[in-house]
C-alpha cells in the first residue's frame, strides 16, 4: 500500500514540474508582450512630441580645428559627434575620434555621454564617463573644441 | 538589513516583476526536490538514503534561491532599469542544472564517480557566476571603453589558450580528441569559454568601425562583390587564427561555434546575404579538406552515419569499435525510453556504467530528456528562445553599434551552443564536446554564461537610463 500511495505522489510531482516548466513560460511571455505594448506606446508618444531639430551647439573654442566660433550644429533627440560616416555631426578634426560624443534629450534634460573617445568628452570641465545631465548654457568640450549647449 | 529595507521601500519601483517571475523557478526547483527526495525512497530508483543524503538533495535548492532572492535584492538597489526577464530564465536553466548533477552525481560510474556532492559543487559555481554576473555589471559602466581595447582582448584570450595549444602540439599525433583545461591552483578553468567572449568583443568592435565600408563592399570577385582587404585583413586573420588554434586544441566544437558567430555577426553588421553565401561556402571546403586530413573527424560522421533504427551488423560493429559510438547510441536509446512525459527525476537510468558516458557535461541533454520527457525538453528549449529574443532586443534597443553587435553576438553564443550540442547529442550532427549552457556540469562554461549575463544586463541598463534618464 505505501508504495502504491508514493508511485500516485511521484506521478503528480512529475506532472507538476511539467505544468510549472510551461506556466513559467506562459508568465514570461506575457510580461515580455506587455514590455512591447508598453515601449510601442512611449515610442508613438516620442515621434508625435518632439520635434526633429530641438536645441543647438554653438562653437565656442575651436581649439586646434579649423571650424569657426560660431558656427551652429543641430541637435536631435539623439545625436552623435565624431569624425567617422555614422555620425550625425561629423567633425573633420584629429583630436576627434571616429565616434566621439553622444548626446540627447530625455525627460525635459539633456544628456552628454563620452563614446570611448581618446580625447574624452567634459560638461563644465567634469569627465562624462558615464551619461551626465546637461542644460541650455553649459559648456561641453569633445576633444579639443568647447561648445556651448544652446536652445 | 535595515539600510536595505528602507531603500526598498523608499524606492517605489522595486523589481517586483522578476521577483514575480523568479516564484514559478523557485517551485519548479522545490517540485523537483521533492521527487527526487521521495524517489530516494524507492526501492525501483537507482538513488538511495547512502549514495544521496537528503542533506545532499536539500544544500543545492536552497541554497540557489537564496543566491537568486539576494541577487534580486542587489539588482534592485542598484540597477532597477537593468531588464526584469533574463535573470529568472537564467536561474531557472541553472537551477534544473543543478538539481541534474546533484541526480546525476551518485550514479555516476568509476573511476569518476560516484560523486554525492555534484549538485553542490555545481551550485557552488553558480553563486560564483551570481556573484561575477554583479561584478561584470559594476565594472562596465562604459561598455564603449571595451571596444578600444579590442586587440587587447584579442590577445589576453589567446595568452590564456597557449598552454592548451602547446599542449596540443605535443599531444597532435595521438589524434584524440581533448579538452583544453588550465590548471590553477584551487580550480582548473577551460579558457576557451573566456576566448568566445574575448572574440565577440573583438568582432563587434571591429565590425562597428568598418562596418560602413563593409555593406558597401567594393572589391569586384566574378558578380560578387567583397570588401576591400585592409578592412577584411584583421577579420579574416582572427578568424583563421581561432580556427587553426581550436583545430591543435582539438576543441572542434568551438571551431564550429566561433565560425557560426563570425556569420551571425558579418551578417548583422553588412547585411550582405553575400558575405554569408561566400563564408558557407568556404566553411564547405574547409570542412571537406579537415575529413581529409584528420581522422578522428571521419570517425564523428561516421558515427552520424550509424543506422540506429534498423539495427545491422554494420551498425553494431560501429557500436562496439569506434570510440564515441556507445555515448551516441545509449544516448538515444536514453531519449526514446523517456517518452513524452519522461520517467521522472531520480526515475530513468541516465548514468551509471553501461549508461550514457560522461552524461553529466556533454550528454545532459539526454538525461533531461530521459527523466522529463519530449515535453521538459520543449520547455527548456522555449526557456533558450525565450533568453535568445531577450538578448536580441536588448541589442535592437541600444543606440550605438558597438553595443547593438556585441549584446546581439553573445546573445548568437548561446543560440548556436545550444544547437550544436543538443543536435550533436540527439545524432543530427557529428557530436562535438561543448557544454549546453547553464545546463552542463562545468565551472568555467557556468561562469562564462554568466558573464555573458552580466554584459546583456548592463546594457540593457544603460539603455534605459539613456532613455528614461538618470535614475
Amino acid at each position: 500500500m505505501p508504495a502504491l500511495q508514493i508511485d500516485s505522489f511521484l506521478l503528480i510531482l512529475r506532472l507538476l514540474l511539467i505544468v510549472l516548466l510551461y506556466l513559467f513560460l506562459m508568465q514570461v511571455v506575457i510580461a515580455i508582450t506587455r514590455d512591447l505594448r508598453k515601449s510601442a506606446a512611449s515610442s508613438e508618444d516620442a515621434s508625435t512630441r518632439l520635434p526633429t531639430v530641438i536645441g543647438h551647439l554653438v562653437v565656442v573654442d575651436s581649439g586646434p580645428s579649423n571650424i569657426l566660433p560660431g558656427t551652429r550644429f543641430d541637435l536631435a533627440a539623439q545625436t552623435n559627434i565624431g569624425r567617422g560616416p555614422t555620425n550625425t555631426i561629423q567633425i573633420p578634426d584629429n583630436f576627434i575620434s571616429a565616434e566621439h560624443t553622444r548626446i540627447w534629450f530625455r525627460n525635459g534634460s539633456w544628456y552628454v555621454q563620452d563614446a570611448g573617445s581618446v580625447n574624452g568628452t567634459y560638461v563644465n570641465n567634469k569627465p562624462a564617463v558615464e551619461p551626465i545631465p546637461a542644460r541650455p548654457g553649459d559648456i561641453v568640450r569633445v576633444g579639443y573644441i568647447q561648445f556651448k549647449l544652446a536652445q | 538589513m535595515a539600510q536595505i529595507a528602507q531603500t526598498i521601500q523608499r524606492s517605489p519601483h522595486y523589481r517586483w516583476k522578476e521577483l514575480g517571475l523568479l516564484i514559478i523557478p523557485f517551485l519548479v526547483l522545490l517540485v523537483a526536490m521533492t521527487q527526487l527526495l521521495l524517489a530516494n525512497t524507492d526501492p525501483r530508483s537507482s538513488l538511495n538514503t547512502s549514495n544521496l543524503p537528503t542533506i545532499q538533495g536539500l544544500i543545492p535548492v536552497f541554497g540557489l534561491i537564496a543566491g537568486l532572492l539576494v541577487t534580486n535584492v542587489v539588482f534592485s538597489i542598484f540597477f532597477r532599469k537593468a531588464d526584469q526577464v533574463l535573470l529568472p530564465l537564467a536561474g531557472l536553466l541553472s537551477g534544473l542544472g543543478v538539481l541534474m548533477s546533484t541526480r546525476l552525481g551518485p550514479d555516476i560510474s568509476p573511476p569518476d564517480g560516484p560523486i554525492p556532492d555534484l549538485g553542490s559543487k555545481q551550485l557552488e559555481w553558480v553563486l560564483l557566476g551570481l556573484i561575477i554576473c554583479i561584478a561584470t555589471m559594476f565594472i562596465l559602466r562604459n561598455i564603449s571603453a571595451l571596444a578600444r581595447f579590442k586587440y587587447t582582448f584579442a590577445a589576453l584570450g589567446f595568452l590564456l589558450l597557449l598552454p592548451s595549444v602547446i599542449k596540443g602540439i605535443l599531444t597532435f599525433k595521438s589524434n584524440a580528441p581533448a579538452r583544453d583545461v588550465l590548471a590553477i591552483p584551487f580550480f582548473s578553468l577551460q579558457p576557451s569559454e573566456l576566448l568566445k567572449i574575448c572574440i565577440i568583443i573583438f568582432f563587434a568592435a571591429y565590425l562597428g568601425e568598418n562596418r560602413d565600408v563593409l555593406a558597401q563592399g567594393y572589391l569586384p570577385l566574378g558578380r560578387l562583390r567583397l570588401p576591400p582587404l585592409r578592412q577584411l585583413g584583421p577579420l579574416a586573420l582572427m578568424l583563421t587564427l581561432s580556427l587553426l588554434v581550436f583545430l591543435v586544441v582539438r576543441e572542434l566544437g568551438l571551431a564550429l561555434l566561433i565560425y557560426g558567430l563570425f556569420l551571425s555577426m558579418t551578417y548583422l553588421a553588412s547585411g550582405k546575404l553575400s558575405y554569408v553565401l561566400v563564408s558557407l561556402a568556404i566553411f564547405a571546403v574547409l570542412v571537406f579538406i579537415a575529413y581529409g586530413i584528420l581522422s578522428y573527424i571521419r570517425v564523428r560522421f561516421l558515427i552520424v552515419s550509424t543506422n540506429v533504427v534498423d539495427w545491422s551488423a554494420a551498425s553494431e560493429s560501429i557500436y562496439q569499435n569506434v570510440l564515441g559510438a556507445g555515448q551516441i547510441v545509449q544516448g538515444l536509446i536514453a531519449l526514446s525510453s523517456g517518452g513524452i512525459l519522461g520517467a521522472g527525476l531520480g526515475l530513468g537510468h541516465p548514468a551509471g556504467r553501461f549508461f550514457v558516458p560522461v552524461v553529466q557535461s556533454d550528454m545532459v541533454f539526454t538525461a533531461f530528456g530521459e527523466e522529463l520527457g519530449l515535453a521538459g525538453l520543449f520547455a527548456i528549449i522555449g526557456i533558450y528562445l525565450l533568453i535568445i529574443y531577450r538578448g536580441f532586443r536588448i541589442a535592437v534597443e541600444s543606440t550605438d553599434a558597438f553595443n547593438q553587435l556585441l549584446a546581439a553576438g553573445l546573445t548568437s553564443i548561446f543560440a548556436i551552443q545550444t544547437f550544436i550540442i543538443a543536435a550533436g547529442n540527439m545524432k543530427f550532427i557529428p557530436l562535438t564536446g561543448i557544454p549546453l549552457p547553464f545546463l552542463s556540469y562545468g565551472g568555467s562554461s557556468i561562469l562564462a554564461n554568466y558573464i555573458i549575463i552580466g554584459i546583456l544586463l548592463r546594457i540593457s541598463y544603460n539603455n534605459a537610463v539613456e532613455r528614461d534618464g538618470t535614475t
